[in-house]
């Protein structure tokens, strides 16, 4: 029986050799061609698009020209497609057969720790980090004073709109733009809704990072909100956005501004054309005085896997895909928007709409999203929220009730 | 005479209005998917029912258009995996059932018994054990996952007998002790005998087999990973609905939704007739 089991894995082995041989094979990349250089093979993670040839193999281009700078190692590549938003759920997994290097949706970073697959940055190659990008960049993937990754481009949600129905003046306050045109905004998403209880004082879990202090959605400040939330609904150039109405609506011309980010860009481009608007988000007007709406914030960022068998080329990698060279060409090959800051001074970036927006409202109207285990809880209350404005139920009589009803929910545990 | 006859008539208008209405209810969404895959606009959300202008280009792109989302090899990797699943699938549910039917052993009944527990629970639930077993035996990178989800797929077939054990079962069983009077072995009564009398419970294993792993998710989803070229359909079509691809990809959708189900429409036209057929072929005497 042992013996049985014995050749059952050694042909098992076998079999996994040659399938790991025949990738190889597909996809090696040049490395070092000196005899004595060390041989390393990296699984790198990343979306299709990054890949593709269609859109200019973002990613071979980079690792090749990171293979030429380091001739001391002699790399095999080894390419996998995973999407920031789900590559952590796969590395947490199984961390061993997952990628050494990855890119990640910032706010899947307790994913990574708690699963022990992610890898912390440190020493010199922490502080090359830091000197490439912000303080708001860098706390975004920062956990409990440990930094886990490169983060290489912002994500979050700003305003596309139409020049030719808005001014430069009228997108700074909303209720300027319900007056000239019609404006749509996802107000059943528990992604875009916080951001008018952000504007009136409400807070999640203090500063984002301190979950021992909580949501702060019930009180007095809070209620305004909804009640604005409830006058705004009935207003008739005001449109809910869900599964894709606001964009239906600026196709047919029906919708004059949406909320949305840098994915829809070549949508709202081929659209509006040279009428293509972007800004950070507009305040709105609470009981006469105006309030600044905020965004929830994070970024992508270029995570190693713990349990990387070749550490250090890993770590180098990951430090060279951020870096403002491979920022830049990211940008000019799939218009992902550069966060480095020596990038932030290029004339040709820094003049793109998009790019503008996209860091505006990162910088200025923004939150940065919680990514603390609680934060779990706070979606589906606040959804909720805007599902039953939208449906009437949440009128201006209970309003105050069911406001404290969300911010109890938005505590607890989850299980009620 | 008379009234019973109108009394007929006028509950048979009622019946088929009935009908007539749950039909249009259960075939409105179908009958939207085509639409929409023939749908010239773009985006995931329309104001009108019916499209404004018709295109092919949705059909034509999912072919074509391969670089981010490969929808043919997507469909050849489903269709093997299917394919394969389903024959190791329908000979293993018929094994077993003709087994637990016609022979008697010890470990029958606490076999049934233990069958009948384990299908309670859902097979997902062992999703994790079963890749890190996948991963043991290094079926898990590369071209070796249509295996691992063949594996997957038909492993567990032999729990899920009671249908055709059932069927079996009413087969009388003077007709193979005249067989094995005759000198016939139980792989010949079961080949020669038992299986030309069921044709209708062999076309319906074979449809459920295939059908499995042609629209499974959780399977697919946990043992590809991050192995694109491995990917199948069902992962493709909910890629397509990220939010990265659906204002894009949305009508495609639609026409790969039709697409996929053309191979199981094919199967079941041809398969069809023989549901009909039952015992026809029975015995004299």
């Amino acid at each position: 029986m042992r013996q049985k089991w014995k050749r059952l894995s050694a042909a098992a082995a076998v079999l996994l050799f040659l399938a790991v041989m025949s990738v190889m094979a597909g996809c090696s990349a040049a490395g070092g061609s000196e005899g004595d250089s060390e041989k390393v093979r990296l699984m790198v993670w990343s979306p299709s698009e990054d890949q593709s040839r269609g859109s200019g193999e973002w990613l071979q281009k980079c690792c090749a020209a990171f293979a030429e700078q380091h001739p001391e190692w002699d790399i095999t590549f080894v390419y996998g497609i995973a999407d920031e938003a789900t590559a952590a759920n796969s590395i947490a997994q199984d961390p061993e057969a997952g990628a050494d290097v990855f890119m990640y949706a910032n706010d899947n970073i307790t994913t990574l720790t708690d699963s022990q697959a992610i890898a912390k940055f440190g020493g010199k190659y922490e502080k090359q980090i830091r000197e490439n990008a912000s303080e708001a960049l860098l706390n975004s993937v920062t956990l409990d004073g440990f930094l886990y990754g490169v983060p290489f481009t912002t994500n979050t949600w700003f305003m596309y709109y139409d020049k030719s129905v808005f001014s430069e003046e009228d997108i700074k306050s909303l209720e300027t733009m319900l007056q000239k045109g019609v404006v749509s905004f996802p107000f059943t998403n528990g992604w875009y809704l916080p951001s008018f209880y952000f504007g009136n004082g409400c807070t999640m879990f203090g500063d984002g990072t301190r979950e021992e202090e909580g949501v702060d959605f019930g009180g007095d400040n809070a209620v305004e909100v909804t009640n604005y939330l409830i006058d705004l609904i009935h207003n008739p150039h005001f449109v809910v956005d869900a599964d894709g109405s606001g964009m239906a609506g600026l196709r047919d011309g029906s919708i004059n501004a949406i909320f949305s980010g840098s994915w829809d860009y070549e949508s709202v481009k081929h659209i509006l054309g040279d009428n293509l608007g972007a800004a950070a988000l507009p305040e709105y007007t609470l009981d006469g005085t105006p309030r600044q709406m905020y965004a929830y914030s994070g970024s992508k960022a270029i995570g190693v896997n713990a349990h990387s068998e070749y550490m250090v080329p890993a770590v180098e990698l990951a430090i060279y895909l951020g870096s403002a060279e491979a920022q830049r060409l990211h940008y000019e090959l799939r218009s992902v928007i550069p966060c480095s800051t020596e990038l932030q001074e290029d004339p040709v970036i820094t003049s793109d709409p998009v790019f503008l927006a996209q860091n505006e409202t990162f910088d200025r109207t923004s939150k940065l999203q919680p990514f603390v285990s609680r934060m779990a809880n706070c979606w589906a209350p606040i959804e909720n929220m805007g599902k039953s404005i939208r449906n009437g139920t949440v009128t201006h009589k209970n309003a105050a009730e069911q406001t404290k009803a969300m911010n109890k929910a938005m505590n607890s545990n989850g299980i009620q | 005479m008379n009234s019973a006859k109108t009394k007929r008539t006028r509950n048979n208008v009622i019946v088929h209005i009935i009908l007539a209405v749950l039909a249009v209810i259960w075939l409105f969404p179908i009958f939207w998917v085509i639409l929409t895959s023939f749908r010239a606009e773009k985006g995931s959300y329309v104001s009108t029912f019916f499209p404004k202008s018709y295109t092919l280009a949705n059909y034509k792109k999912l072919f074509t258009d391969t670089t981010i989302l490969n929808f043919p090899r997507m469909f050849t990797n489903t269709l093997i995996i299917a394919v394969f699943s389903c024959i190791l699938s329908t000979f293993f549910v018929l094994s077993v059932a003709y087994c637990l039917s016609r022979l008697r052993f010890k470990f029958r009944k606490p076999y049934m018994n233990m069958a009948m527990i384990l299908g309670l629970f859902p097979g997902f639930m062992s999703m994790v054990a079963v890749y890190f077993i996948l991963k043991a035996v290094g079926l898990t990178e590369g071209s070796l996952i249509p295996l691992a989800l063949i594996l997957c797929y038909s492993g567990g077939a032999a729990l899920s007998f009671q249908i055709a054990k059932g069927f079996f079962d009413t087969i009388p069983i003077s007709i193979d002790e005249a067989a094995m009077i005759d000198g016939c072995t139980h792989w010949q009564v079961f080949t020669k005998i038992t299986l030309p009398l069921s044709r209708p419970i062999i076309i319906y294993t074979i449809l459920t087999s295939f059908i499995a792993p042609w629209v499974d998710f959780i399977f697919a989803k946990v043992i590809c990973r991050a192995n694109a070229d491995q990917y199948t359909v069902a992962i493709g079509l909910w890629k397509m609905l990220e939010k990265e691809y659906i204002d894009n990809w949305y009508t495609c959708f639609a026409a790969g939704a039709v697409l996929i189900s053309i191979p199981i429409a094919i199967l079941f036209l041809r398969m069809q007739k023989y549901y009909v057929d039952g015992l026809s072929g029975g015995v004299k005497g």
